[in-house]
């Protein structure tokens, strides 16, 4: 977590002083969007969290090793893309949740299945984004072509990963 | 109940949808487990929540000095016009390096539409901005999931922006040719 701390701060002071240099960026702006887009997350972080640990103790490790830890090989896969399909939510409160999933022994191929899955699939933003944005003629065409990718990221990984 | 989006700190259908969970989930717990077992969830959910914030905290800021800087009427110059397995590349490509959030990648699509880039290659795009994004690789994934897992996660997605247009492709053919 060290690493983390040190790539965001290290990342966040290199931005910050590119745009210093840009003309048309101020700094007191960017930090009025950042905390626009923070607030929403100050309250659904902590409650999704929350839920997600309940769950986690709800479900006996056995069953996270067997049903997606690495040994569980295709199978594991497709419950992953299924399970990240229908992971709610935006970067910030889906990464938390994945990662208590993670510490509970899912495998990397299935890791790589379900982050997949719901960044292509992606419910909240079809309904939200997509389909008043792009219309229903669009929607369904890209998510029939994308329901096979999780699965195929997640075999793909699993040769990689041996 | 809910308020309208866009005020504050409100109570949205995820926050709901979480809430709904924590005290379901959370009753579960006290009832098969006992208190002390609430209680050791909660320490480990606070534990977790006081690592993650201040990473989001900075990943939110970060995510807004990019959103900042970069131009969004490139995208849409380069990709107005390409077609074919070029265009797909050139989609791939843009998908990867746009930043933000669907509040920019959304608007872009609908205004690559407008200029007349094809189906398959809107597609594309959005694919490679969802699995190959390197704002949130940096700014997401390498901090909570490490260098390593988003290493084999990339490799593994390189092919499949290519894979979701070439398949639009296919499926639109009969209505609407190159």
């Amino acid at each position: 977590m060290g690493v983390a701390y040190l790539t965001v701060a290290v990342l966040l002071a290199a931005t910050a002083v590119a745009a210093h240099r840009h003309p048309g960026v101020e700094h007191r702006a960017v930090w009025r969007l950042g905390f626009h887009q923070l607030r929403p997350l100050l309250l659904r972080l902590p409650v999704a969290i929350v839920a997600a640990s309940f769950v986690a103790e709800l479900i006996p490790p056995e069953w996270f090793a067997r049903m997606l830890g690495s040994s569980s090989g295709l199978p594991g896969v497709l419950l992953a893309s299924v399970l990240g399909g229908a992971l709610p939510g935006g970067p910030s409160v889906s990464f938390p949740l994945v990662l208590v999933l993670s510490h509970a022994g899912v495998g990397v191929p299935q890791m790589v299945a379900m982050l997949t899955a719901w960044s292509v699939l992606a419910l909240h933003r079809v309904l939200t984004f997509e389909l008043p944005m792009m219309g229903w003629a669009f929607v369904w065409r890209r998510w029939l072509v994308s329901v096979m990718l999780a699965p195929l990221a997640g075999g793909l990984a699993m040769l990689v990963t041996g | 109940m809910a308020r309208s989006r866009g005020h504050g700190l409100l109570v949205d259908r995820v926050t709901l949808f979480f809430s709904v969970l924590a005290v379901s989930a959370g009753t579960a717990v006290w009832w098969t487990r006992g208190d002390a077992a609430v209680r050791a969830a909660f320490g480990h959910a606070a534990g977790l929540l006081l690592m993650v914030l201040p990473l989001v905290l900075f990943a939110v800021m970060l995510a807004a000095y990019i959103q900042q800087m970069l131009p969004m009427g490139l995208a849409e110059r380069w990709l107005g016009a390409g077609s074919g397995v070029r265009g797909l590349l050139l989609a791939t490509l843009a998908g990867a390096v746009t930043p933000g959030g669907p509040f920019s990648a959304f608007p872009l699509v609908v205004g690559l539409r407008g200029v007349g880039a094809s189906l398959p290659v809107c597609v594309a795009y959005l694919t490679a901005w969802s699995v190959l994004g390197l704002q949130r690789v940096l700014v997401w994934e390498i901090p909570f999931f490490g260098a390593d897992f988003a290493a084999v996660r990339l490799l593994v997605s390189l092919p499949l922006p290519l894979i979701a247009g070439a398949a639009v492709m296919a499926l639109t053919r009969p209505t609407r040719g190159d």
